[in-house]
């Protein structure tokens, strides 16, 4: 074992075949194994020195995930979550381990889909046509041109494209909750208006999934729709080994 | 499972269902359980990312940009017209605005990774500056349609 900690990746079923070929972490990627007893295991590699925010280190977890989530239920772990060795990660499982493989059966044959809706920075002509308050800064803008007419032109607009866009998202949530078993939002994220999970049951994950394209193209002059998924459970799992309200922030 | 994802707006499928990294890197960094007895890694950079992203959404540089793409919109003729969107489908704005908001994505990308790679000794910071880049590329996933530009025009 690293002398730099065990990365743990997830808690999945014991009986859990890990992914053929597939590296964790670090660079060469780092063998995975899983450790535990009872009806729960961890996935885990050795903590490579000097874990970052790389970008092959997050595709790494996030693809391990992934492949994990294809074969059962995953209880995905946060980027980056180290213990200090395997008795850790072990005393963990046999401490909480009960709690987590009920988290875990829960989540069974169910995946989160993302959402996110951006401003339709593609439909400045619609925008222009549908909004006074814009259209009224550009005919000034066009009587008056200047650095401050230009300003609160552009900055109309921002607001205008921000707000059509949550406005979109709101409704588009409505649309889709019905779909799904729950609703989480998701932190802010710079530049989008929308950023929220579902959790769908497998079956029913093509079905959300074109839901929710039509609805984007219904509304294209009013938001960029972004999904991803299906995916591990991410937003559908406590974020502290204390029980939190679900769908809290 | 063989969901593929596909952005609204693009006849071409983006392959990874999980979306670009840019769609879930705040699912894998801010999402996910997390277990008070492990650690988590000090993770110097993730909030370079956040601050990039902000950047350049909020300048003012982004105003101005749009402000310009605004002005060249050619609506004068068809003001009356009820079907303005329907008519211009927002692609005279898409080829404009996209470029020149994509151009100020990337000018502001640029000062932000010189920055940071004056700020950074390690050696390997190449490496954390690809989720950077993911970010940044965002915008040019899509051709840019100039075509539709001119068809617009015959049909005015």
């Amino acid at each position: 074992m690293g002398t730099d900690g065990v990365y743990v990746y997830a808690m999945v079923r014991a009986g859990t075949v890990l992914p053929k070929g597939l590296g964790g972490v670090g660079s060469p990627p780092a063998p995975v194994r899983t450790i535990g007893r009872g009806p729960l295991r961890a996935v885990v590699s050795d903590a490579p020195p000097a874990l970052r925010a790389r970008r092959r280190d997050l595709l790494a977890h996030q693809e391990l995930l992934m492949r994990l989530a294809d074969g059962g239920p995953v209880l995905p772990m946060r980027f980056g979550m180290v213990a200090p060795d395997e008795a850790t990660v072990l005393e963990q499982l046999a401490a909480a381990g009960s709690r987590h493989a009920a988290m875990l059966e829960q989540l069974a044959g169910r995946f989160e889909i993302n959402v996110k809706a951006l401003p339709a920075q593609n439909a400045l002509a619609a925008l222009v046509a549908e909004e006074k308050d814009v259209r009224r800064l550009r005919e000034a803008a066009r009587r008056r041109p200047g650095y401050e007419a230009s300003i609160r032109l552009g900055e109309a607009v921002t607001t205008a494209l921000d707000r059509r866009a949550a406005a979109a998202g709101q409704r588009l949530v409505r649309d889709l909750t019905p779909g799904a078993r729950a609703v989480a939002a998701g932190p802010p994220v710079p530049g989008c208006a929308l950023n929220t999970s579902f959790l769908v049951d497998r079956g029913d994950t093509d079905a959300f999934l074109a839901r929710a394209r039509v609805f984007a193209d219904a509304h294209r002059e009013q938001m960029e729709l972004r999904l991803a998924g299906p995916l591990p459970c991410y937003s559908f799992v406590p974020s502290e080994a204390r029980p939190v309200p679900v769908g809290g922030v | 499972m063989t969901a593929t994802t596909y952005y609204s707006d693009e006849v071409v499928a983006c392959p990874p269902r999980a979306g670009t990294l840019y769609d879930v890197l705040e699912l894998i960094l801010d999402r996910g359980m997390v277990i008070d007895v492990f650690l988590r890694v000090s993770l110097v950079g993730i909030e370079i990312l956040k601050v990039d992203a902000r950047i350049v959404v909020a300048s003012v540089d982004t105003y101005l940009r749009f402000a310009e793409a605004c002005n060249r919109l050619d609506l004068e003729r068809d003001s009356r017209s009820t079907t303005v969107p329907e008519l211009f489908g927002g692609g005279a704005a898409k080829a404009v605005g996209k470029r020149k908001v994509r151009k100020a994505a990337d000018t502001v990308g640029e000062t932000v990774r010189k920055v940071v790679g004056g700020g950074d000794e390690e050696p390997e910071d190449q490496d954390g500056d690809e989720a950077e880049d993911e970010r940044r590329e965002r915008p040019k996933k899509r051709p840019a349609p100039a075509r539709k530009s001119s068809r617009r025009r015959v049909e005015a």
